[in-house]
């Protein structure tokens, strides 16, 4: 039921459901110091069951994680959709990409274009992000997708340091 | 197209994981001492994160864990299934039972039914398991299953393991399905 994974095609990028040829360079992500506020680093195991449930979670919940392919060469960039393991209040619109994807805007693009897949066609409410509060690369980032901050929203147990970067929703980002 | 085939025996119906047997799942990873072989104990939360990773493995593999319902009151006791994680050297066949549903012989005929799965509809030459020394109600089951030792390994997580080739696609024939009663059917639902 992968089928149930759209294709997302952006300006540069093409976001799909999870392959396993994804797996080599998301492990490598995950194994490196870049992963430090993604619960990382993760051994190869741990990585696996992430890469694993993301995929899995369109099954579940209709919808879950994309990859992040390059549309002008095929290759994997990250990894970008909507989350949202048992002990989640709410949908979390996530992203990761590779090191030599960085600086270049590609987190923002397909983290666009997957929020706006999951207002359009499954009618989520506004999304939001759990964020380390020190790892401010994010945060920069889900401000620059017009989030905010939102105080009064519950943390998930056992998460650790963690805020809330609520998104704008469907109707804001038509205003 | 459905990607998730579904299989019966003569008790249970095995078919793919769904959120719905997140309960078996709890229950099974709570039970410090059986799964403490698989990565056990397991909170709640983390037992869901088991359950949608193993839908994930059909998803990336084409194969996976089938969710073991009884066919006499469609209770979830269990999983049975084909385990190959990236990175890891080899694929293994993987079951589980919840407590109250051991000692009954479902583990091995639920084992049964995936081998033949993995021979004939896979087109697998051989199935696999590989078993911690101390897990010995595995490895009582694999010799069950008419499973040889073909080699001991140290495995990525630093643990050896004893290798075991449970059935080929030469001894498939005589090993599984073949008694009356126990014979496997395999059917996809919609076409492959």
């Amino acid at each position: 039921m992968t089928g149930m994974a759209p294709v997302i095609d952006t300006a540069r990028l093409r976001l799909r459901a999870p392959r396993l040829k994804d797996f080599g360079p998301y492990a490598a992500y995950y194994a490196s110091p870049r992963a430090v506020w993604e619960d990382g680093p993760l051994d190869m195991a741990r990585a696996w069951k992430e890469f694993a449930s993301g995929a899995g979670l369109w099954s579940l919940r209709g919808y879950g994680s994309l990859s992040i392919e390059d549309r002008a060469t095929g290759a994997y960039l990250g990894e970008t959709g909507i989350y949202h393991p048992a002990h989640y209040l709410e949908p979390e619109l996530g992203w990761m990409v590779v090191a030599e994807a960085e600086g270049r805007g590609i987190a923002r693009e397909a983290a666009i274009a997957a929020r706006d897949w999951a207002y359009r066609v499954r009618g989520l409410p506004p999304l939001l992000n759990y964020i380390d509060p020190r790892n401010l690369r994010s945060i920069r980032l889900a401000e620059r997708l017009g989030a905010r901050h939102d105080p009064a929203a519950p943390v998930p147990e056992g998460e650790g340091p963690c805020i809330v970067m609520r998104h704008p929703g469907p109707e804001e980002i038509a205003a | 197209m459905n990607r998730f085939p579904t299989l019966s025996t003569r008790r249970l119906h095995l078919r793919a994981p769904q959120a719905r047997d997140l309960d078996a799942y709890a229950a099974f990873y709570a039970d410090a001492d059986a799964s403490g072989w698989y990565g056990g104990p397991l909170r709640r939360d983390e037992a869901w994160r088991q359950l949608a990773q193993e839908v994930g493995h059909w998803h990336l593999r084409g194969f996976g864990v089938w969710t073991l319902v009884r066919k006499d009151d469609g209770r979830v006791i269990g999983a049975t299934g084909l385990h190959h994680p990236e990175g890891w050297p080899r694929h293994e066949l993987t079951w589980w039972l919840v407590p109250h549903s051991r000692g009954a012989g479902y583990a091995a005929e639920a084992s049964e039914a995936v081998i033949a799965f993995a021979i004939n509809t896979l087109g697998w030459p051989a199935v696999e398991t590989h078993i911690l020394d101390g897990n010995i109600a595995a490895h009582r089951l694999a010799r069950r299953l008419g499973g040889e030792v073909i080699a001991r390994e140290a495995f990525p997580d630093g643990h050896e393991r004893d290798v075991y080739r449970l059935a080929t696609n030469e001894t498939a024939g005589e090993a599984i399905g073949e008694r009356p009663g126990e014979a496997s059917t395999t059917q996809r639902e919609g076409s492959a």
